[in-house]
């Protein structure tokens, strides 16, 4: 069992290994089965492991392997384990399982790139990495996967380093995330100072004896920890690198900034929930970062014109809902819309990939349409997707998660009306944009000429995925409905139930308002898309309405905000110092050394006597030290 | 002398005998192939009896030598560096014109002298051991003697060596009047019954600290470092960075815990006086060195600093850290200097930092070894040297010798610049490229790349995975208490 | 005689050969004036196993033994040195036969 348990984080980084080291003189077929081989045994692994957990749960509740342990010495003591409980080995699941198909989907997808090894590699680095995050039992070794992925994530966003844009989105990416990455850096030493340990269990244990519940301290600890969640995971007001990390291979997206890496906040969130649980405040203000995350997400989402953007702004406003659910203290809520997510997001990416693909890379949906015929596939699996992002009610997964989220938003303990109002109307807002989606792609008249269909290695994933996407959520389902609750079940092992508030309201009446909610999103995008095009051209005439566009288009002019706030002053300052008046010291400490070392080396002249002149002076100073003292 | 007292001493009774044997073969004309494997076996003996008599350790065999867990550490580590300095040694001279059988001869016999200091506890051992080395080393400097460099560093050698020494048998007759014996038990023994330590005491030990900082190579005793390491064969160089730097180490080391030298404040205010000016000159002195043997010889003035840093709080984190560092440093010297041996064409040594421009793209193997035996001297993270500095600095740390910690730090930030100064000519674009024959027989050459790679595999190992040899060291320590 | 004497002659011979060591330029001087350190070492190690043996002596017990290791190590050093002279006259006369000098400041080569 140990064994195979670091197996999984192994065989992806012995993957990276071959593939950064021969990948340049191996043939792509072999690259390719290397690649995805690798993920492919993890994923295999971890399900071997996953039923053996789900058979016979191990005593503590976990697997856990002392990977190496680096040095102990004198009273400083460094090892890495691996700590895989039910909730790491959820995400396992996620990012073994959906990694695989991802890549197998890749070695179709990119067949043509002259750089195959360098992608497989990179990818196989960030699988490595995010398997690493979720199953250190220490918060260094967390660490050490937090950054790999936000590496892998550079280096997969500017994967065609060619375009200039590609590669300012992959700095973009990687300074925002740097803001959150360093708040949590010093949310750990707050932890470690205050704890003196960053063991997870550790932590876990002695965290509630050593904080008094609402004390400055926990409270900042847990604010540091939510900002790195936040820079990770693309909340507001740390979202604007997703949308621009666009600019990556759609498989990359699909992996990384849908399925599994943008959710790497809510895992961490989920993962210290002992913290945010000592600091109702942080919890509150995470409910509220979610609710507006999704919102502003979601409007942005209605707006955009380029397939991967929309997509982006949805999966920013979806994990708004994940921290949402987590700020109400719905911790397994927010998890299920996780796992459910990872499926259908992962699915649409990689469809749209597909679409864009054959559409010679066409990017803007204005420019598709009419793609129901001509890739049928491609459409059924799409739809599949949508209307799990949608939630149509029953038959999708996205329906069983996001409406426990709704419904924890009002019941739970933290949840009040308000949010709940901001989820409903992220609710109607999803829809719409989904059904703007599909109707704009896949109906109407043909614009593109459409090339060369995805091969079998490209559809195959997409089909698993598609069934997952609407069957999934069948392992949970609302209480008033059937009691199959097989997720909570199984994550409540480790984090704590729902606290629903007193008294509780009916559930089934708000459930039928967030129904009709999504249906109505669904009519007003086919009223406005299909049916009666005429009032977005009356639209287009009205200023105010323009200027709404242009608003939502631009994410709500964040990137303006920051440009004010951060660049400009920044530059200013460049600009004032533009002599280097600091670099100064450093060359004066430069200077000084390389004089010193002119001094010093006349002593080394050669000659004999001047060594022996030394030992001399040297005698004499130490008799002289010995008269001293 | 009883018969486990005998197995004990077997392992250095190889080790002279191993001497003796090479003069045999040289006699019966025997070539430099079959001595050399004779001489890697013999060496691959004398580890191999060290396994096999561990269990009769320790032996005191009065008044002369202790053989314990301590000397057979740092015997062990003398041998390893043998080993790997006979390996590079065959195509070094092979490659020149030199008869290079009598060189064998005296590296065995230096050897035996350093071996002999680890297991010294008396002046007259002591001594003996140091000139055994030393007068082996005279004649391995300037054993190339048709070359100006060699017999010049071998003169500077000889001169300072001898001058040295008459400062460490003057100081040793002061500590043997004020004690009346030379025995390290007894001085302890009579100094603790004199209760303050005594000004011809300390003078007396002043003036040892003269040899024990020359051989070092400790500042101000240093001088000869840079031109003996310059100018002496590359392998004899390497020799003389590891074994006999390590063997005078733990006879000093020895010397101090026997009396318990860490209590006595002048004394240590003094090692921590000469550890922080060597670790400052040597940093400084290395900065815009343009010849590599040049550099490595200022390097190990520093590291030899920092070493003493570890020395400093004397409980048994210290020696447990200086040990270590000393393991971890002499692999990493052997690496290097083992890329600057096999880079040597015939008529001069790959010593000028221009030979290395853009090694990457001549030889990537080298360049890589190369890189490892930098970044571990430069103590970078996942490397032996980091974790050896690591370990000095916890054990100065514990001890709260905050001034020498403060400039260890400090220096280590000014001697990343040369290493990497060196790493980035090793990468740097239009390699020059190094010519040279493979004149000689296929398998010495896969030898010695193999003892490239296992060296390089070690600073990694001990980088990643140091509590192995950590706890190693902590067992063979135990033997001695 | 009171050990001082001793003392102070052995330092005495000792600062001759340092000053020696720095002043002569030929080798083989130098190496003289070494030889004459050693000696002078070799005479306080004399002096002191007598001054030993002497105090054990007034101490009461007979027979003792107690200072003859001072005079042992002075067979020993001129053992050793006798050693280091046959290397050293050899290495000098290599320097001969490569720069026609014993001159130790023609040795200038190997430096910065």
């Amino acid at each position: 069992m140990h064994q195979t348990l670091s197996l999984i984080p192994a065989l992806p980084l012995a993957g990276f290994l071959i593939l950064s080291l021969l990948g340049r003189r191996l043939p792509n077929r072999l690259v390719a089965l290397i690649g995805a081989g690798v993920i492919s045994a993890a994923a295999i692994i971890a399900i071997w492991l996953g039923i053996s957990f789900l058979q016979a749960p191990p005593d503590s509740g976990a697997y856990s392997v002392e990977l190496w342990r680096w040095m102990s010495v004198a009273n400083f003591n460094c090892s890495f384990s691996l700590h895989v409980d039910a909730l790491s080995l959820v995400f396992v699941f996620v990012i073994t399982f959906v990694g695989a198909l991802i890549h197998i989907y890749s070695a179709g997808f990119m067949k043509h790139d002259r750089d195959y090894a360098r992608f497989f590699a990179s990818m196989n680095l960030f699988v490595c990495a995010m398997l690493l995050l979720v199953m250190a039992d220490n918060l260094v070794l967390l660490y050490l996967g937090w950054e790999g992925v936000g590496l892998c994530s550079y280096l997969l966003i500017g994967f065609w380093y060619e375009t200039t844009a590609n590669v300012q989105a992959a700095n973009k990416a990687f300074y925002i995330t740097r803001v959150g990455d360093t708040a949590m850096a010093i949310g750990f030493f707050l932890l470690f100072r205050e704890l003196g340990t960053l063991d997870i269990p550790a932590i876990q244990k002695l965290a509630p004896e050593h904080f008094t519940s609402g004390s400055p301290i926990i409270t900042a600890i847990a604010l540091l920890l939510l900002a790195g969640g936040m820079g990770k995971s693309a909340q507001v007001p740390l979202q604007t690198w997703l949308p621009d990390a666009m600019a990556g291979p759609s498989p990359v997206s699909a992996l990384i900034h849908a399925a599994t890496m943008v959710t790497a906040g809510v895992y961490l969130v989920a993962r210290m929930h002992v913290l945010f649980q000592l600091s109702p405040l942080v919890m509150s203000i995470t409910a509220v970062i979610g609710a507006l995350t999704l919102f502003i997400a979601g409007c942005s989402a209605m707006v955009q014109t380029d397939i991967k953007r929309i997509l982006a702004y949805s999966t920013i406003s979806q994990v708004g809902y994940m921290f949402l659910a987590l700020g109400v203290g719905a911790w397994s809520a927010g998890v299920f819309h996780f796992f459910t997510h990872a499926f259908f997001k992962a699915l649409l990416f990689l469809a749209a990939g597909a679409v864009i693909e054959s559409l010679h890379h066409e990017h803007g949906i204005f420019k598709m349409g009419g793609l129901k015929n001509k890739m049928p596939l491609v459409f059924y699996t799409f739809l599949a997707g949508a209307a799990a992002l949608a939630a149509l009610p029953l038959i999708t997964a996205g329906f069983f998660s996001k409406d426990q989220v709704l419904w924890y938003a009002l019941s739970a303990n933290g949840g009040n009306p308000l949010l709940w109002i901001v989820a409903l109307l992220g609710a109607f807002i999803t829809a719409f944009y989904t059904t703007r989606l599909m109707l704009v792609v896949f109906w109407g008249t043909e614009k593109t000429h459409v090339g060369e269909l995805p091969g079998r290695l490209m559809t195959l994933p997409l089909v698993i995925l598609a069934i997952l996407s609407i069957c999934a959520g069948f392992i949970e389902w609302p209480h008033n409905m059937l009691h199959i609750t097989l997720f909570s079940d199984l994550v409540q092992k480790v984090l704590p139930p729902v606290v629903e508030a007193e008294p509780v309201p009916s559930e089934a009446l708000f459930q039928l308002i967030a129904v009709v909610a999504t249906f109505s999103g669904v009519f007003v995008g086919y009223l406005l898309y299909r049916k009666n095009t005429s009032i977005i051209e009356s639209w287009k005439q009205t200023p105010a309405m323009v200027w709404l566009r242009d608003f939502f288009y631009t994410g709500w002019k964040f990137d303006e905000l920051y440009n004010i706030l951060f660049v400009r002053p920044f530059v200013f300052i460049t600009q004032l110092n533009k002599q280097d008046v600091i670099d100064k010291i450093y060359a004066g400490i430069v200077s000084l050394f390389q004089r010193l070392n002119g001094i010093f080396s006349v002593s080394q002249d050669g000659s004999v006597r001047t060594y022996v002149i030394g030992v001399l002076i040297g005698i004499i100073f130490i008799l002289a030290l010995q008269l001293i003292l | 002398m009883t018969e486990q007292q005998l197995m004990a001493l077997l392992p250095f009774m190889v080790l002279a005998a191993a001497s003796i044997v090479i003069i045999l073969l040289i006699a019966f004309r025997q070539g430099h192939t079959v001595i050399q494997v004779t001489g890697f076996l013999l060496m691959c003996l004398v580890i191999f009896a060290m396994w096999y008599v561990r269990g009769v350790l320790p032996q005191t065999i009065a008044p002369l030598l202790i053989v314990d867990g301590f000397g057979a550490l740092f015997t062990g580590l003398i041998v390893f560096c043998v080993l790997v300095v006979g390996l590079f040694s065959y195509i070094y001279f092979e490659e020149r014109e030199e008869n290079p059988r009598e060189y064998y001869i005296l590296i065995f016999l230096s050897t035996l002298g350093a071996a002999i200091l680890t297991i010294s506890r008396h002046f007259m051992s002591f001594f003996i051991g140091l000139e055994l080395l030393s007068i082996s080393l005279y004649a391995l400097i300037a054993y190339l003697r048709t070359r100006n460099n060699a017999i010049e560093a071998g003169i500077k050698y000889l001169v300072l060596a001898a001058l040295t020494s008459a400062f460490l048998l003057f100081g040793m007759a002061l500590i043997y009047m004020e004690t009346g014996s030379m025995d390290f038990a007894v001085i302890a023994q009579r100094l603790n019954a004199a209760g303050k330590s005594s000004a011809l005491f300390l003078t007396g030990f002043g003036v040892m600290m003269v040899a024990v900082g020359f051989k070092l190579a400790l500042v101000p005793f240093h001088l000869w470092a840079a031109d003996v390491y310059q100018g002496a064969p590359s392998p004899v160089a390497s020799f003389i960075a590891t074994v006999s730097k390590v063997g005078v180490f733990a006879v000093f080391l020895r010397f101090c815990q026997e009396l318990h030298l860490q209590n006595n404040s002048a004394v240590m205010m003094l090692i921590s006086a000469v550890a922080i000016l060597s670790m400052i000159s040597g940093n400084i002195l290395a900065l815009r060195q343009q010849n590599l043997k040049r550099l490595l010889a200022y390097s190990s003035i520093a590291h030899f600093g920092y070493l003493l840093v570890a020395f400093l709080p004397g409980n048994n984190t210290g020696v447990e850290a200086a040990v270590f560092y000393l393991t971890a440093y002499a692999i990493t010297i052997l690496a290097a200097f083992g890329i600057i041996i096999l880079l040597s064409p015939g008529e001069k040594d790959a010593d000028s930092l221009s030979m290395y421009r853009g090694l990457f793209w001549d030889k990537p193997f080298m360049a890589i070894v190369l890189t490892v035996a930098l970044l571990s001297l430069a103590g970078i993270p996942l490397t032996a040297g980091f974790i050896g500095k690591f370990y000095v600095l916890t054990a100065g740390v514990e001890q709260r010798a905050w001034l020498p910690v403060i400039v260890l730090v400090i220096t280590s930030v000014i001697g990343l610049y040369y290493y990497l100064r060196i790493i980035s000519t090793i990468f740097a674009d239009s390699p020059v490229t190094i010519q040279k024959e493979r004149s000689l027989n296929q398998f010495f050459y896969t030898a010695s790349y193999a003892a490239l790679v296992v060296l390089t595999l070690l600073l990694f190992g001990i980088g990643v995975m140091p509590a192995v040899i950590i706890q190693g060291i902590k067992q063979f320590l135990v033997i001695d208490r | 005689m009171p050990i001082q004497y001793y003392i102070a002659f052995a330092a005495t011979l000792f600062c001759i050969g340092v000053v020696g060591v720095l002043t002569r330029r030929n080798a083989i001087i130098v190496f003289m004036c070494i030889e004459l350190m050693l000696n002078a070492v070799n005479l306080l190690l004399v002096a002191f196993s007598k001054m030993h043996h002497a105090a054990a002596l007034a101490g009461g017990g007979k027979n003792v033994t107690t200072g003859v290791e001072g005079q042992l190590f002075v067979f020993f050093i001129m053992v050793v040195a006798a050693a280091e002279v046959s290397v050293g006259l050899a290495i000098i006369v290599m320097m001969y036969r490569n720069v026609h000098s014993v001159d130790v400041n023609f040795l200038n080569r190997l430096k910065n």
